[in-house]
């Protein structure tokens, strides 16, 4: 396999690497750059574990060869907020949606990509942008909720949705 | 910042000789200087106020963080959100007393924990005054402890807990605290904000699979694909010539394929070959096992474990006489199997529910003794039983051993799904005999499957010496010896309802299929069963179900209370239209859960549209918790119900990833409701009761919808 040379952006952050061209960019971003939040589930876009957005775009890293990455901006939740405190991190939070939370991470990107361009979603939205991410403690009610909590203008008041 | 050895062995408790469970407070004895407050190895409060409390009872999502601070942040008067937490380490002082082992399951820490933990808190609170009194010279009954300070009663004396410390620790430990009053409590049955959140919305949470990866290589192994295969060859030259590649070592399971990478040893693994041999497992397939099954139900050599009340005299007006059949399943935690071994430093990272089995698995890998072996246990992706078994620690360890360097073992999901230790498949063959009013004059119920406890027991010890088994193992094995292994007939056994005539019969059945427990253990199987022919009873008797099951339950019982508080929610018997309603009750792990399903039809399958549940679980420590347990419970129990199902062929796993063994998504989850039985009772178990009803309440509600009953598992509507 042939090794390139190439850079993107991470979380605002400019990357340079060396690497077989094949790697798939959640094994990057793990193994070689060390950022453990995204995570992997199956390896094969089957439970949405592994989601960052490349440009804004919600992907599954583990199927997502970093060739394909190059001169592009990815976000994974490291650096989905400067301090946890993004709308959804906060709506996560009030609705205690984690249990064991692997999933999470992915959850939250997704669920993020789906409020970036639907800031209302209906809950056909939700299934559509969601059902690709596995839950296996089954935490999808809340998921559910949360979204809706963090909805911009939406769902008033945010202290009845619990 | 961990206990030093010495201070661990002060604390260290006897079981047997304590207060309550098995649990004692530190003897007395002085303690060096800067020392914490320490009255056992539970809590430790620092000079610098800092209050750090070990979470012995693993957190896989089922909420142990939250419960075990909030019940010592109660009678310590600290705010939980102050508290900090450390998984422990392995210490006698955390060896579960019901167990014998250092052991998470069986739904039992808060239950088990309840008096021990405000015990602790109440200890350090004591202290904590008695070291204030001497400071201020003032009479311990005129001070109080308040949002983690000591405070007089006059308001104008104020220590934080902090200041106290060096005083405090040096006094006796008080061997019976005085705890609160129930009516005192301001955390317990209130405090609803999880304390793990924060690192799992942000990304810093560890997982096992988050260990460090400083020189850190990364393997992964190519096994047989039959789960006690034995490798006779294998033939590595393609991928040695891969890059990334750092070397390939043959151990017990297969071959290690290490690499600089996942992806680099994943991508060599892929291009070596294995010549194995069934070794000591019989190459079998479902067909066999499902033979074996029904040829023991069918032989004469059934235990009978419950025999109660006179054979009916009245002839029977109906009889009714079925099967029911349930397959593997496999646990599909999201996190999949992995171990990070040291062998110089002799580390191990991992998240296990039986941390001390872990150590003794990486020291028999590393050959060396396990106490010199240190468990980091992190975060767990889920456990559901899986990771109380220690296959991957022990690969981890062989390979690292092999290297002499720290390696990172990686399953992929697929390893995860072909060689897990499986929910055991059961036959049930029932018997009911209704009188002409439709009372039933007898219930007989014929059990047949493997024992889960020889199973688990062959998987622990076998591959070991004799000279090794560690001495907890005997401990644990002589603490079952004599036992007969009640997971296969538990839920079966305990039939709730007053029948005339009560027989409930096992044989257990040999398979060489790795089994494990599965969340609920053998109530996944027996509610199921029970709960659904108690529904074919009760369309029999041409009643209500919810009539029929109160009719033959205790009136106080808390099978009623909860059956008819899901009546109550889920307006029973009166669902929206195109709606159909199925209800199952069933008691597990000292609680007792009601369960509603209603679903639509849609294409002739069922679609969930709601679930409603009503749990009596004693005194509810956060009932937030509780609430999610339930919900995830009930998903749990329904995805095994509609989707899983493990199938061998010639002795190998059929699946191998969530293609094809689905897990229930987003859009097709119901959404449920839980009800909270008010109870002064002591705490019950909340992490496995709410999936045992799940499969039956759905089935009960697909025959409402179609007048088809389905008896197999998971559901095939025809
Ligand atoms: S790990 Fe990428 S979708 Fe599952
Ligand atoms: S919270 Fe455990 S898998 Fe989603």
């Amino acid at each position: 396999m042939e090794r390139v040379r190439l850079g993107f952006v991470l979380n605002g952050q400019p990357q340079e690497l060396s690497i077989e061209s094949d790697t798939p960019l959640l094994w990057v971003l793990r193994d070689v750059l060390g950022m453990n939040g995204t995570k992997f589930g199956c390896g094969m876009g089957l439970c949405g574990a592994c989601t960052v957005h490349l440009d804004g775009v919600p992907v599954r890293s583990c199927s997502l060869p970093i060739n394909a990455v190059a001169n592009k901006q990815v976000t994974t939740i490291e650096g989905l907020s400067s301090n946890g405190d993004h709308p959804l991190q906060q709506a996560w939070v009030a609705e205690n949606v984690p249990q064991c939370g692997y999933c999470q991470s992915g959850q939250i990107m997704s669920a993020a990509a789906l409020l970036a361009n639907t800031p209302r979603p209906s809950d056909a939205d939700i299934d559509n942008a969601m059902s690709g991410n596995l839950c296996r403690c089954g935490t999808y009610g809340r998921i559910r909720k949360a979204i809706k909590r963090a909805a911009v203008g939406s769902w008033e008041p945010a202290e009845a949705q619990s | 910042m961990s206990l030093s050895r010495r201070q661990f062995i002060r604390n260290v408790s006897v079981f047997g000789g304590g207060l309550t469970l098995g649990f004692t407070l530190s003897a007395p004895g002085r303690a060096e200087d800067g020392a914490p407050l320490s009255p056992n190895a539970f809590l430790r409060i620092t000079p610098e106020g800092d209050v750090i409390v070990q979470i012995h009872k693993v957190e896989m999502g089922q909420g142990t963080v939250t419960g075990i601070i909030t019940l010592i942040a109660e009678e310590l008067e600290v705010d939980p959100a102050d508290v900090r937490y450390e998984m422990a380490h392995v210490d006698e002082a955390f060896k579960d007393p019901e167990y014998s082992m250092q052991v998470t399951g069986g739904s039992n820490a808060m239950r088990v924990y309840y008096q021990p933990l405000r015990q602790t808190g109440a200890a350090a609170r004591a202290m904590l005054i008695e070291a204030a009194s001497r400071r201020a010279a003032l009479p311990a009954d005129l001070l109080r402890c308040e949002q983690g300070t000591v405070v007089s009663a006059d308001g104008n004396i104020r220590f934080s807990y902090g200041e106290l410390v060096p005083v405090a620790s040096q006094l006796d430990v008080p061997q019976e605290p005085v705890l609160k009053s129930a009516a005192a409590f301001k955390l317990i049955g209130k405090h609803d904000q999880r304390l793990d959140i924060t690192p799992k919305v942000d990304g810093s949470a560890r997982f096992g699979v988050d260990a460090p990866m400083e020189e850190t290589l990364v393997a992964v192994v190519v096994r047989p694909p039959v789960g006690r295969g034995a490798m006779t060859s294998y033939d590595d030259r393609k991928a040695r010539e891969l890059p990334g590649v750092h070397s390939i070592v043959a151990i017990d399971a297969g071959v290690a394929v290490v690499a600089s990478n996942y992806w680099r040893a994943r991508k060599a693994a892929d291009t070596v070959t294995l010549e194995w041999e069934p070794g000591d497992s019989l190459l079998t397939d479902s067909k066999a096992i499902d033979a074996a099954l029904t040829a023991a139900l069918e032989g004469d050599n059934l235990v009978l474990v419950r025999d109660d009340g006179e054979p009916p005299a009245a002839a029977a007006a109906q009889i009714l006489e079925v099967e029911y059949n349930l397959p593997l399943l496999a646990h599909a935690t999201m996190e999949p199997m992995n171990a990070t071994v040291d062998p110089n430093s002799r580390e191990v990272w991992v998240g296990t529910q039986a941390p001390d089995i872990a150590s003794s698995f990486a020291a028999l890998g590393l050959g060396v003794e396990a106490d010199d072996v240190t468990v980091h246990n992190q975060f767990l992706g889920g456990g559901f039983g899986r990771r109380a078994m220690p296959d991957h620690v022990l690969e981890a360890a062989q390979i690292a051993s092999a290297l002499g360097q720290r390696v990172k073992l990686m399953w992929s999901r697929e390893d995860d799904t072909q060689h897990d230790f499986y929910r055991p498949p059961m036959k049930s063959r029932l018997k009911a005999r209704l009188g002409a009013n439709g009372e039933v004059l007898g219930w007989r119920h014929n059990l047949a499957g493997p024992s889960l406890m020889q199973s688990t027991m062959n998987a622990m010890t076998p591959a070991l010496a004799p000279s090794w088994v560690p001495d907890f193992l005997t401990d644990f094995l002589a603490h079952m010896a004599g036992r007969k292994d009640d997971s296969s007939v538990e839920g079966a056994k305990e039939l709730p309802y007053a029948f005339g005539h009560i027989e409930v019969a096992y044989r257990n059945v040999e398979t060489p299929v790795p089994l494990g427990y599965w969340r609920s253990v053998g109530h996944s199987h027996n509610a199921f069963v029970v709960e659904s022919f108690v529904d074919e009873l009760a369309n029999a008797a041409g009643e209500d179900p919810v009539a029929f099951r109160r009719r033959y339950l205790p009136a106080e019982s808390r099978h009623r209370q909860v059956l008819d508080r899901v009546a109550g929610i889920s307006n029973w018997g009166d669902p929206p239209a195109g709606h159909y309603q199925g209800v199952a009750v069933h008691e597990s792990f000292h609680s007792v859960v009601a369960e509603v399903v209603e679903i639509s039809m849609e294409n002739g399958a069922p679609k969930l549209e709601r679930a409603y549940c009503a749990i009596h679980c004693g005194r509810v420590i956060n009932p937030d918790i509780v609430r999610q347990q339930m919900e995830g419970g009930i998903i749990f129990g329904l995805c095994a119900a509609l989707k899983g199902e493990i199938t061998l062929q010639d002795g190998a796993v059929q699946q191998s990833n969530f293609h094809d063994y689905p897990l229930l998504r987003m859009n097709e989850v119901p959404e449920v409701e839980v009800a909270i039985i008010d109870s002064d009772d002591p705490p019950t178990g909340v992490g496995e009761p709410g999936t045992p009803p799940a499969s039956a309440a759905l089935g009960n509600a697909i025959f409402a919808a179609t007048g088809q009953r389905l008896r197999d598992l998971p559901f095939k509507l025809s």
